[in-house]
């Protein structure tokens, strides 16, 4: 179980990491998001911002305090159907939470060069080099302009 | 509060920098009117914004996140807004929320300014369309308006400073569909640079325009006012945090107390206040400056400073489309409008009406942060959408409620001890029915532009962008706080610039209009309140 100030037991990211292969599993040649090695990424930004770390507490808490689970041998026992289901039953009873960890694995994941090259995003920042697209054509306008000014007249 | 530094007086003091208070600063100033600009914010490094870092889409949702207690930043104060169905969003620096804003452009109809004499509902304002026109264009010289005119939904307005933005493949699919339904559509007026614009570049399509642009090609007032305000003779005191504003025995305002950047109390005196912190700041400061002579809040004699808020009922749909051009160049939602329903009908069921704003793609982790499911279906889904979507965004006009209302949270306080904004809000039948129409017709014309899939959402509770009807205006001192040239009906030296003034909020972005309508009051000041010079 997480400890008080929120920094994550060894058995909380076995946990976290299995978890994080359920979000987002392999494909291709690329493994799943927690085999990636994202939850050091994922606990620098928790520890920096508040909404995700109190998140990422409560729901591994609930993971651990789920008595079906625990009956089952712990949340690493269960198959992976049975994994999923006791997500979803988190993601239901704690809803906010769970969106805000689901949230920075995905902002963990999608920052990744390799996952950039395999949906064709360029990777890095933005600026300066954006992007280009040809310049606005008035000739897109042809139809719009026959229609007569259609705006409602008000008294003084 | 026990006072450190007592500076000299001044002519004007605005609090805030924001679109509103920056073009008050700057028109003063440029008619000689010494004026200090208080703002509790830093001034912004351009050239640390999110799109200049490879981690931009974690800092769009976290240290530059539309909302400010998600932001924590030093110059944010916390919101109460637990009991809206709307959160509110603002950015508190030198620049204010224009630092943040998409800067999409509409202005008012005339029929905005007259519901109660068209539709019976809410009030007429006390000025008209024509009368802010003037001030529509002066405002468009000054943060440089990409676009074009002959809109048929609107009536003419003078030539755009620059061409539209590229409308891009995804904005010529939507236009397409528009034109085949029969519905209006114009290019979006875009306060971003198309072409390069007094000193700032053109943009370059990054995208995300909406956190901050390091070319400065979108004209936030930090780079486009308060520049010239400053060769002018104003100063701009950043870091600066009013606690109040501060009346005598006869009721007239004397000056404000702030907190400068180290936490020292200071009084600044001034002929006059303007209060320009937007409509949720505005009706804190006003009611956390009850005095002697104002007793349910400063210029409250109405008890309507903080009641009637109004945000813009929001709601939307997005179409995944085949896979094309990625939909992801391109400044975010400055690409086309449509007014087809903006004016009411009768036969759809509500009164008043909604613009629809489109909006293209975005980055992978916003895009799946979206609505991605998570699990086996997670890739496939997501790579049905990156890149291949489009919005319709449904912009719906909130009649004013005097039970959606700003007060003075009774426990949270932000560092100075100033109370937090304690906010309440739900919709109304109208709304929702307008909601619904809106979706509705998203749907059509989403569908109509060839998407295979249509993802809607029926009410966007993060989009309260625009803060509106706080201290509204109106001729009558019972029932409004200001009069139609922004003063105060219970202080003769006291102006509220910003939304707070508005009446009605009609069903567009604001910030034009409420641009005009501080370059109209300050307008004012120079030509008839002389009496406020030195
Ligand atoms: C994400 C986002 C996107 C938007 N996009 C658009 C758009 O496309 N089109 C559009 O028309 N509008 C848009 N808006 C809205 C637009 O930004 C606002 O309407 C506009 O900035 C309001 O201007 P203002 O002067 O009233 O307040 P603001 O610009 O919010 O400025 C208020 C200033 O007052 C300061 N202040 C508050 N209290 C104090 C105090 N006690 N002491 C000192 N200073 C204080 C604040 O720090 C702030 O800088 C957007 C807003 C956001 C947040």
């Amino acid at each position: 179980m997480p400890t008080k100030q929120g920094a994550l037991t060894d058995s909380d990211r076995r946990n976290m990491r299995v978890v994080m292969d359920r979000l987002i599993p392999p494909v291709d040649d690329l493994p799943g998001a927690g085999t990636m090695g994202l939850l050091d990424e994922i606990e620098r930004i928790a520890s920096e911002h508040d909404r995700y770390r109190k998140s990422l507490v409560r729901f591994l808490d609930a993971l651990t305090m789920d008595m079906s689970v625990e009956a089952e041998g712990g949340f690493l026992a269960l198959s992976g159907e049975q994994q999923d289901e006791a997500i979803r039953e988190i993601e239901e009873s704690l809803s906010k939470e769970f969106a805000n960890v689901l949230e920075v694995v995905y902002i963990s994941y999608y920052s990744r060069p390799e996952v950039h090259a395999r949906i064709g995003w360029r990777t890095g920042p933005l600026q300066p080099l954006g992007f280009t697209l040809p310049p606005f054509d008035e000739s897109i306008l042809d139809t719009v302009r026959k229609r007569e000014p259609f705006w409602r007249q008000a008294p003084d | 509060m026990p006072v450190v530094t007592s500076h000299e007086a001044v002519d004007v003091v605005v609090v805030g920098s924001g679109a509103s208070g920056a073009a008050a600063t700057w028109r003063l100033a440029k008619s000689g009117f010494k004026v200090v600009c208080l703002e509790q914010g830093p001034w912004v490094d351009h050239s640390k914004h999110p799109a200049t870092k490879a981690n931009w889409e974690e800092l769009t949702r976290t240290s530059w996140a539309y909302h400010p207690n998600i932001r924590q930043g030093l110059a944010d104060y916390s919101v109460n807004d637990d009991a809206s169905a709307i959160k509110v969003l603002m950015f508190n620096a030198v620049g204010g929320s224009t630092i943040h804003w998409t800067a999409h452009v509409p202005r008012f109809h005339p029929s905005d300014f007259r519901v109660r004499t068209l539709d019976g509902v809410a009030d007429d304002w006390p000025i008209t369309y024509w009368d802010l026109e003037p001030f529509y264009d002066e405002n468009d010289v000054m943060m440089g308006c990409s676009g074009i005119s002959g809109d048929p939904a609107n009536p003419d307005r003078s030539p755009r400073q620059m061409p539209p933005l590229p409308l891009g493949p995804d904005g010529d699919r939507m236009a397409k569909a528009f034109d085949r339904l029969g519905w209006h559509w114009w290019p979006s007026d875009s306060h971003v640079n198309s072409q390069p614009y007094r000193g700032r570049l053109a943009c370059n399509n990054c995208g995300p325009v909406g956190w901050g642009c390091s070319r400065m090609a979108k004209a936030s007032t930090d780079v486009t006012y308060l520049p010239e305000a400053v060769e002018f003779g104003a100063e701009v005191r950043a870091e600066s945090t009013v606690y109040s504003v501060v009346t005598g025995g006869d009721g007239r305002v004397t000056g404000v107390n702030y907190f400068d950047a180290e936490g020292h109390a200071q009084w600044q005196p001034a002929n006059a206040v303007i209060l320009a912190c937007n409509g949720i700041g505005t009706p804190r400061m006003m009611l956390h400056s009850a005095s002697e002579s104002h007793p349910a809040g400063l210029a409250n004699s109405s008890g309507l400073v903080g009641k009637n808020l109004m945000f813009h009922v929001y709601a939307g749909a997005s179409g995944v489309f085949p896979k094309n051009e990625p939909a992801y160049k391109g400044p975010i939602a400055n690409i086309i409008m449509s007014q087809q329903f903006y004016e009411t009908d009768p036969a759809r069921g509500f009164v008043r009406g909604y613009t629809f704003q489109m909006g293209r793609s975005t980055g992978p982790a916003s895009t799946a942060v979206g609505g991605v499911p998570w699990g086996a279906g997670h890739h496939q889904d997501f790579i049905e959408r990156f890149g291949n979507m489009s919005g319709l965004g449904v912009i719906g006009e909130d009649l004013p409620l005097e039970t959606n209302r700003v007060t003075l949270d009774p426990d949270r306080r932000d560092r100075f001890g100033i109370p937090a904004p304690l906010v309440e809000y739900r919709l109304d039948e109208n709304s929702k029915r307008l909601l619904a129409h809106g979706v509705r017709q998203a749907r059509t014309a989403l569908l109509e532009a060839g998407a295979t899939r249509v993802i809607e959402t029926a009410q966007s509770v993060n989009a309260g962008w625009h803060l509106m009807g706080t201290a509204r205006m109106g001729e009558d001192p019972g029932r409004s706080v200001v009069d139609g040239n922004c003063q105060a009906h219970d202080a003769d030296n006291l102006f509220v610039i910003d939304g707070s003034a508005f009446v009605t909020g009609g069903g567009v972005n604001p910030t034009p209009t409420i641009q005009a309508v501080a370059l109209r009051a300050a307008d004012y000041i120079c030509r008839e309140r002389s009496d406020l010079k030195r």
